[in-house]
């Protein structure tokens, strides 16, 4: 782990502490980029507004819709970033959306082991794991062992499918839906779709009274 | 095989198939300067002066050593550096006078 391992070890940053090298090196070229206008500040503003409203609710939502309405289902594995367009959460990265159907034959789960391609746009920003060497190194090697030190162990009838983002090509993980959820109204479906079972490292979450199995 | 050969072969961020220890389940909260960085790769993006795909050239140029001792948003400034100076929007010697008077009014003497 020693190559990134100090990726999570920042510390939030206090008001009255003075900005480190790096943090100065970004206020810098942003000024320097700004005076030149080769872009305006307000640019940099909205665009800071724009990426806090990307979380996985917006992932969670997909899925839901895509488990209720067969026919969104169908255009969103067909082309998943025209899908996602529809519900109106537009794409700020020229990449392309590959959504990856779990069945009961095929698991699916997503890793760059290039750098960090993520689906930013309906995942937010990934997780540090998600970055660094463990999981990029060794979910193309030894996924089932990767997934079990989620607590997600695949059946070895499931075949798992590990998909390596690109910088155009990105991919969202549809999970099954859970038993027992057949009266689940879309919201309460979102609810047990979190942001790990969108990289394929845990499966959808069980609705709560069935938890005890 | 010759032990340099894996230089020549592997990309510093490359990192499929390596042995690697557990995952361990690390996240931070984003420093608000890490999110302007993040900001400024996507506004970069948009204006089409610096694409993911070049960014992602950008951090593997940085070498194995530097890949390995910066952290991920120090790597992709360092790396937004080095591209902007290739492409001539922006000279060294603007940025280092430029640090020097953000460093300045923030009470640094210099940017160390």
């Amino acid at each position: 782990m020693s190559s990134q391992a100090h990726d999570h070890v920042h510390l939030p940053d206090a008001s009255d502490a003075l900005p480190g090298y790096y943090e100065i090196m970004e206020t810098a070229i942003r000024e320097l980029l700004v005076d030149k206008k080769v872009f305006d500040a307000g640019e940099i503003r909205q665009m800071l507004e724009v990426m806090d409203t990307r979380t996985p609710a917006l992932g969670s939502r997909i899925v839901a819709r895509a488990w209720v309405d067969p026919a969104f289902r169908a255009r969103l594995l067909a082309n998943g970033r025209a899908a996602v367009e529809e519900l109106g959460i537009d794409f700020f990265e020229n990449t392309q959306l590959i959504v990856l159907e779990n069945t009961d034959k095929v698991h699916n789960v997503v890793v760059c082991t290039l750098c960090s391609c993520y689906p930013r746009e309906i995942l937010g920003l990934p997780p540090d794991w998600y970055k660094l060497k463990p999981y990029r190194a060794r979910t193309v090697k030894e996924p089932r062992a990767v997934l079990a030190e989620f607590g997600t162990v695949i059946p070895d009838d499931v075949e798992i499918r590990v998909s390596d983002s690109t910088s155009m090509i990105r991919y969202l993980v549809l999970p099954q839906r859970p038993e027992g959820t057949q009266n689940f109204t879309e919201e309460q479906l979102a609810a047990l779709v979190t942001r790990d079972a969108m990289i394929g490292v845990v499966r959808a979450s069980a609705p709560a009274k069935e938890k005890s199995r | 095989m010759t032990p340099t050969a894996s230089l020549v072969k592997r990309l510093p961020t490359e990192m499929g198939g390596l042995d690697a220890g557990p995952v361990q389940r690390a996240e931070h909260e984003y420093a608000p300067w890490e999110k302007r960085c993040h900001a400024l790769a996507n506004v970069l993006d948009i204006h089409k002066i610096v694409n993911t795909e070049e960014k992602r050239r950008g951090i593997a140029a940085l070498g194995s050593e530097m890949v390995a001792q910066l952290s991920y948003y120090e790597r992709w400034i360092v790396a937004f550096a080095n591209i902007l100076f290739q492409k001539e929007i922006l000279t060294p010697e603007e940025l280092a006078k430029k640090m020097n008077e953000v460093a300045a009014r923030h009470g640094h003497g210099a940017a160390a």
